[in-house]
């Protein structure tokens, strides 16, 4: 495999951000890792000194354990065909970042999104507020935190008629007259772990 | 600006379609026969089907559930549930379908389904559409499977290399190995209703798979204290039922258990892990009598529970027909001791060389104990009934395993018969290879009649062992000393039984044979001595075809006095044995603790 | 005199054909002079809900992101977790993939000429085009047992080898639906009616169209030629011979003579995959999915949809379920942000007629 044009690329970025941690994922896949103060400025970077145009895909990821929210930028070069992947973590009690929608104008609808979906507050995205969701007053939805099936279970009726379904471990258990300590019980892959 | 003419003039080209027929349905109405792969309503084969449940398990929509539908009854093999599809909530992605362990579940032909009821979207597949095997299209059949089929192959010493030493032939499974075998199951736990023990089978495996050996040894240790053994020589039920071995190889529970338990290799390893509950002192005593697997697994669960717990064994170490019954290559000595270090230190205390009736009477100990558990096993053996049976070199099997695991000296010579095809006669066929004989086995039935496993039937015939079926002894011929030289047998048919029972052998006059031999080893079964208990207690206690009677908590007619273990069941196995001891915990709790009160 | 500004509700019922959503618009007499696109009507939370579903449930999920094209979002899930698991496919399941793929890209086209015609006022296409479009489902009720929802490209490869002769028909269809062609010319895209109102509607300026993450035909349509199938080719594009059209103009126009071509480009790899499509095997098993642990990782993988980029970005944590997966529509941008854009100064008229040339699709926007 050829990742000549890759290694270069991260020549580049180091020599320019010398904390940025960077790792030539696979062939056209670059991963930035930064601190996010640094974001801006990497990214405007990208953008006009190393070509890379086009803000394909802006996501985050809740990294519940170590309190900590990652935004992700996928930015492409369509001059050399890669794709770079920078990667940031911010606090997750406080969740604070700039938008950079003057770099990119699709980057506000991201921005909405994630602000919605995270809680994460961008400073001077004007938009933020309801976007997909309407009428939200839970914990922002996409928090890995915010339980689905309790919420379902807590705004929306069961239609009656299911009530005679049985667990089939249990069912066996019952009959032989196994006793399941609690201990046990959480390595049934019938029961969700969560 | 200039006209367009030709873009004002082409579209009435559209014109020439009036005159061509139609492409949609044609009038009146044809029925148009959907896909031979359409994924449309279910069906069930309610018989094929083992309610193991694990369409409800991958259906991400939750729209399966698993009911008690009328015919169908909670047994061995089977959970007596059956699935019922939610068709508001079915998307009909058919992973319910590929994930089928049995096959029994595909989706068919038919996707009307009317009725003027709104609350009838509750659908049982073959309760509700009982035709629908005419219309089956989508099936597991027809893709790959989604289930792992193939068993992880078990390493083992190669077949002559074996019967130079008594090393152990099961190697063992390495780790990467149990991870993925555990992988394979679909944890619906139709396998813990037949294990005698009801172990807590599909969370185990679950642990071992996901590198948590240390949470499947604790688990394993909840209702089984001997599980190393039962991974190394369990006749394993479970595996017959497993849901995987409807179309493919069982989960191997077994070499798994043997996997986890094995890696805590000592005993204060065990502790530090199972690390379990140990009720204070409850002031009551129990006496056991013989230290095999029932009578160990009663008085380790008894020690937790408070209980103060001796076991009277007449020889001079624990196990009983583990650590004299079951050769070395399939149960090292040091892998018993580890299990009853264990027990020991959670409290079970052994007496050794304390055979009741000659090193302590019964009574001493009805003093000393308020209950007693009888464990003692088989240790006569039937006789063959046949002339020289009591010259030298004619053994019991029993006899001469136990001689070989006490490494006491046995002389065998250089050609050994065995008689008989159980898995005594094949553990003695096996060992006497190790010892450097040629073995001939003799069975009265066909190979397939045999009541020994069949891996071990194998494993015997891979070791050179020859067997010889349809074969009756008639005489065992001796020299000059009394010495046996040869048996006398002859060939039999199988006679088919006019009642439906299996086939009988039936000796073919005249077809005699005669082999040399230096040595015949007998191993036909085993019985019971109960001349240990007094007759005033024994003539109360109720007994049948040898065996004593219990109740489901092995209590026997005398309400003080428990039996376990081969005198207590039909099973003659060692899980039994250990059901047995822990549902004598429950009786002897119960007895105990409610007298209290 | 400065005319009046109304606000007008445009949606959620179908505006068009490019399903609910609602887009709220200021106008001055028949001008827009601000939009603002409103979501949410489709939202389903498909990818929290995978978050709680093991690696195998989630399959079933993804195709309902959109319903003209479903395959491109079940191809995106597959090699993303084939990418973080480094799982090998058959090639055989990497042709199957391809066909399918410009199966469903032929459908939709056949779909979006139905809502860009229809959305014009020329009825009659919409009858013919989705009409025809119903002799592809066939193909694929034949292969997938399903017409819509296909649940076939999953990890490992595809779900079930091609049905016996299934090839021939697949010709035998692409050949009717070539022959058809020169009917959807003389009927669309020759129509007078239709060009005028195509032509100079709904402009994306060139400069700016790779900046404002412009994708797919509306790029092209730019004069751009950029197409992931050949930036980054996946499965076996590379072994295979197209060309990508572009056109000048950046307008309704340019965008539905890239897709009138496209057409034909998809016609022609279905015939090169069936002719290079090697027998063999077609599915690299997945462990038992009770028990199926992708290792650590994440892996951002993409498709050219038939509305662009089409983009999945998986996060593993070694756990029996995702820790994130996260969908990039080619709509999401161009529904929104180059949507609120291009509107203004439109006519009132053309505001579903430009939507439909865009390809906005909701549930990419929500999901």
């Amino acid at each position: 495999m050829n990742l000549e044009k890759e290694n270069k690329f991260a020549k580049q970025i180091n020599e320019t951000f010398h904390s940025a941690v960077v790792k030539v994922q696979r062939e056209r896949r670059i991963i930035v890792e930064l601190r996010s103060d640094l974001i801006p400025p990497f990214l405007s970077f990208a953008k006009e000194y190393l070509s890379f145009i086009h803000m394909a895909h802006y996501s985050c990821v809740d990294w519940l354990e170590e309190n900590k929210f990652e935004l992700v930028f996928m930015l492409w070069s369509y001059e050399e065909d890669v794709m770079l992947i920078v990667k940031t973590k911010i606090d997750r009690e406080k969740p604070e970042f700039v938008t950079i929608k003057h770099l990119w104008p699709q980057a506000e609808t991201y921005e909405r999104e994630i602000h919605e979906m995270y809680g994460v507050d961008f400073k001077g995205n004007d938009r933020l507020g309801e976007f997909i969701l309407e009428d939200w007053d839970d914990l922002p939805p996409m928090r890995r935190d915010f339980d689905t099936v309790k919420y379902a279970g807590e705004h929306y009726f069961t239609r009656p008629g299911r009530e005679d379904a049985q667990d089939v471990r249990e069912t066996i258990a019952r009959h032989s007259g196994e006793e399941i300590p609690d201990f046990a019980k959480k390595y049934s892959i019938r029961r969700d772990e969560e | 600006m200039a006209v367009d003419l030709k873009g004002i003039l082409s579209p009435f080209s559209a014109l020439k379609q009036g005159v061509k027929p139609p492409h949609t349905v044609r009038f009146p109405r044809e029925k148009k026969e959907t896909a031979e792969r359409y994924r449309g309503l279910h069906f069930n084969d309610l018989e094929e089907c083992i309610g193991c449940g694990s369409c409800a398990t991958i259906c991400q929509n939750e729209a399966i559930d698993m009911i008690k539908i009328e015919g169908f009854e909670t047994k061995d093999g089977d959970s007596g549930l059956r699935p019922r599809v939610d068709n508001g909530r079915c998307c009909w992605c058919a992973l319910c379908v590929d994930v089928c362990p049995t096959g029994s579940l595909s989706l068919t032909k038919d996707y009307i389904y009317v009725t003027d009821d709104p609350n009838a979207f509750l659908w049982t597949p073959g309760v509700d559409n009982p035709d629908g095997k005419e219309k089956i299209s989508f099936t597991s059949e027809e893709g790959k499977p989604l289930l792992d089929y193939q068993r992880i192959p078990m390493r083992e010493l190669e077949g002559m290399e074996r019967v130079k030493s008594f090393a152990e032939v099961v190697l063992g499974y390495d780790e990467e190995e149990a991870r993925k075998e555990a992988a394979r199951c679909v944890g619906c736990g139709i396998c813990t209703e037949v294990c005698p023990v009801h172990m807590h089978i599909p969370e185990y495996i679950f642990a071992i798979g996901r590198g948590e050996d240390e949470a499947a040894i604790k688990i394993i240790y909840d209702n089984n204290p001997l599980g190393e053994t039962c991974g190394k020589v369990c006749t394993r039920r479970c595996e017959t039922v497993c849901a995987i071995s409807k179309r493919g190889e069982p989960v191997a529970i077994r070499w798994l258990k043997r996997y986890a338990t094995e890696r805590a290799n000592n005993a204060d390893l065990i502790e530090e892990i199972v690390n379990p509950e140990i009720l204070p002192p409850n002031g009551h005593s129990v006496g056991i009598i013989g230290a095999g697997p029932s009578g160990l697994t009663a008085a380790y669960y008894l020690s937790l529970r408070g209980f103060d717990v001796t076991i009277y064994e007449a020889k001079d170490k624990p196990g009983g027909m583990i650590m004299y019954g079951i050769p070395k290559y399939r149960l090292p000595l040091e892998s018993i001791e580890k299990q009853v270090g264990y027990m020991q230190k959670m409290g079970v205390k052994i007496k050794y060389n304390t055979a009741v009736g000659k090193d302590i009477t019964f009574n001493e100990i009805k003093e000393k104990h308020e209950a007693v558990l009888i464990g003692i096993g088989f240790e006569k053996p039937y006789e063959l009934g046949i002339n020289g049976e009591d010259a030298e070199g004619s053994i019991q099997a029993i006899n001469f395993l136990r001689m070989v695991n006490s490494e006491r000296p046995v002389d065998i010579g250089d050609k050994v018969v065995v008689v008989g095809g159980g898995n005594v006669a094949i553990d003695a066929a096996r060992v006497s290879r190790r010892l450097g004989a040629e073995v001939t086995i003799l069975y009265r039935r066909r190979v397939e009649d045999m009541p020994a496993d069949w891996e071990e039937i194998e494993g015997a015939e891979d070791e050179g062992v020859v067997i010889h079926p349809q074969a009756i002894p008639l005489e065992i011929l001796t020299d000059e000393n009394n010495h046996v030289k040869a048996i006398k047998y002859a060939n039999a048919e199988m006679i088919p039984d006019p009642n439906g029972g299996r086939p009988r052998p039936k000796i073919i006059e005249g077809d005699e044979h005669i082999i040399e031999v230096t040595a015949v080893i007998a191993a036909i079964g085993q019985g019971a001595d109960y001349s240990f208990i007094p007759e005033d207690i024994m003539e109360k206690i109720e007994t049948k075809r040898g065996r004593i009677v219990v109740n489901e908590k092995q209590q026997t007619s005398v309400p003080w006095i428990f039996a376990s273990g081969d005198i207590a069941n039909f099973r003659a196995d060692a899980i039994s044995a250990i059901a047995d001891g822990y549902r004598a915990v429950k009786g002897i709790e119960e007895l105990l603790l409610k007298k209290e009160k | 005199m400065r005319e009046k500004e109304t606000t007008l509700y445009l949606g959620p019922q179908h505006p068009g054909v490019t399903g609910n959503m609602m887009v709220k618009l200021k106008v001055a007499g028949d001008t827009v002079v601000k939009a603002e696109t409103h979501v949410g009507y489709l939202h389903r939370a498909f990818e929290k809900l995978m978050e709680v579903r093991s690696w195998m449930q989630c399959f079933p999920i993804v195709c309902r992101i959109c319903v003209p094209e479903p395959d491109p979002n079940e191809e995106n899930l597959a090699r993303a977790v084939e990418e973080i698991e480094g799982r090998e496919v058959p090639e055989r399941a990497k042709y199957i993939r391809v066909m399918v793929l410009e199966l469903a890209r032929m459908a939709s086209i056949l779909l979006w000429m139905g809502g860009q015609s229809g959305s014009a006022g020329l009825y009659t296409m919409p009858q013919w085009s989705v009409g025809d479009r119903d002799y592809i489902l066939d193909l694929f009720e034949e292969l997938t047992g399903g017409r819509v929802y296909h649940m076939y490209i999953w990890p490992g490869g595809v779900r079930r080898d091609l049905p016996e002769g299934f090839e021939d028909r697949v010709l035998k269809t692409l050949d009717y639906l070539e022959s058809r062609l020169p009917d959807y010319d003389h009927l669309m895209f020759e129509n007078a009616i239709f060009q005028k109102r195509a032509k100079g509607v709904g402009v994306i300026p060139k400069e700016k169209a790779l900046e404002w993450g412009v994708v797919g035909p509306p790029l092209r349509g730019c004069g751009i030629k950029h197409d992931v199938r050949i930036d980054e080719p996946y499965e076996v594009y590379d072994k295979l011979d197209f060309i990508v059209p572009t056109y000048e103009g950046g307008d309704v126009w340019a965008r539905a003579m890239v897709r009138r071509q496209e057409f034909e480009q998809s016609i022609s790899i279905i015939r090169q995959v069936i002719e290079k499509m090697p027998k063999g095997d077609y599915y690299n098993k997945v462990p038992n999915p009770f028990n199926w642990i992708v290792p650590p990782g994440e892996a951002y993988v993409k498709t050219e949809s038939v509305r662009g980029e089409f983009g999945y970005y998986v996060v593993s944590d070694g756990s029996l379920k995702p820790r994130r997966i996260h969908v990039r529509g080619a709509a999401y941008v161009h529904g929104v942000s180059l949507l609120e854009k291009i509107l203004v100064g439109a006519n009132i008229a053309d505001v579903s007629f430009i939507m439909n040339s865009l390809g906005v699709c909701p549930p990419e926007i929500e999901r």
